[in-house]
């Protein structure tokens, strides 16, 4: 592969990859959280139940490994400048912004160094389970690593945990029905 | 890895979840079987049943349980065997 390739491999992922995390982000904020707060008004109004961009960072970095860290970025600055304008440009959120695009891609190559590979490859089954354990993981890390710039409650951590993993489940279920389908269609 | 394998192992992993909570039908062999055609695929259009067979998914698949699973993923659409190709060739289906 020439770099030229390379590099437009990576514009183009950039773009898909950010978009999805864009999208999922609005679908979350402007769809279900609204409908969550009115089944849920005790659980925390800026918590989501089903936080879909989670599953975005999760697979993105299951299937680009490192590069995720460059095709996830430009989506997750978006994201955070849209909640807190021109605040995103302070040291805490920079750092919650860096956590946020380096944890799942850093705890994909850690397992892997560890003798747990979970990333794609041709001859190999995919585990869902498993990346959706590993989900957990990286959700856990960011959720711990982000209270250090920015400082919340147990009772927040929780609420980001359970929406980051339904999340996860949620949008791959949709992508799973979604893919199946437009496999039925096709009969 | 390319855009178009990315995209088919993403397919993979949510083909997979969709077999293990029971809404896909393919059988172990099957499933093996699909998933190696479509590695295989991604080299070469067709595919020749001798090269699946060698496919380390299926390496381990008795002679019978693959031509069993081999005919059955024809029947049911997942492959779809290539008379221009000449013998032994097989399609992957690319909606699935």
């Amino acid at each position: 592969m020439t770099s030229d390739t390379g590099d437009s491999d990576l514009i183009k992922e950039t773009v898909i990859i950010s978009i999805a995390y864009v999208l999922a982000f609005a679908v979350t904020f402007k769809l279900l959280l609204p409908v969550q707060n009115i089944f849920f008004p005790k659980f925390p109004s800026y918590a989501s139940l089903l936080f879909l961009p989670h599953g975005v960072r999760v697979l993105a970095a299951w299937l680009l490994g490192w590069r995720s860290v460059i095709a996830l970025f430009p989506g997750v600055f978006f994201s955070f400048w849209y909640v807190a304008g021109m605040g995103v440009f302070e040291p805490s959120r920079l750092f919650a912004i860096s956590v946020a695009v380096f944890i799942p891609a850093a705890t994909f190559h850690t397992m892997r160094r560890l003798g747990v590979d979970l990333f794609p490859a041709a001859g190999k089954t995919p585990c869902w389970h498993c990346i959706v354990l590993t989900s957990i993981t990286i959700s856990a890390l960011t959720a711990s690593m982000t209270n250090i710039a920015i400082t919340r409650t147990l009772n927040d951590l929780f609420a980001y945990l359970i929406g980051d993993f339904f999340g996860m489940f949620f949008l791959m279920t949709i992508l799973m029905f979604f893919f199946r389908s437009l496999r039925q269609s096709e009969e | 890895m390319s855009e178009i394998s990315k995209l088919a192992e993403l397919r993979k992993l949510l083909f997979e979840m969709e077999r293990s909570i029971g809404l896909q039908n393919l059988s172990a062999a099957e499933r093996d079987i699909y998933y190696a055609a479509s590695d295989l695929a991604e080299v070469r259009r067709d595919v020749k049943t001798t090269r699946l067979q060698a496919h380390k998914l299926v390496i381990g698949i008795s002679r019978p349980t693959f031509f069993r699973a081999l005919k059955s993923l024809v029947n049911k659409g997942y492959l779809r065997q290539n008379a221009a190709a000449g013998r032994g060739f097989y399609h992957v289906e690319s909606s699935r």
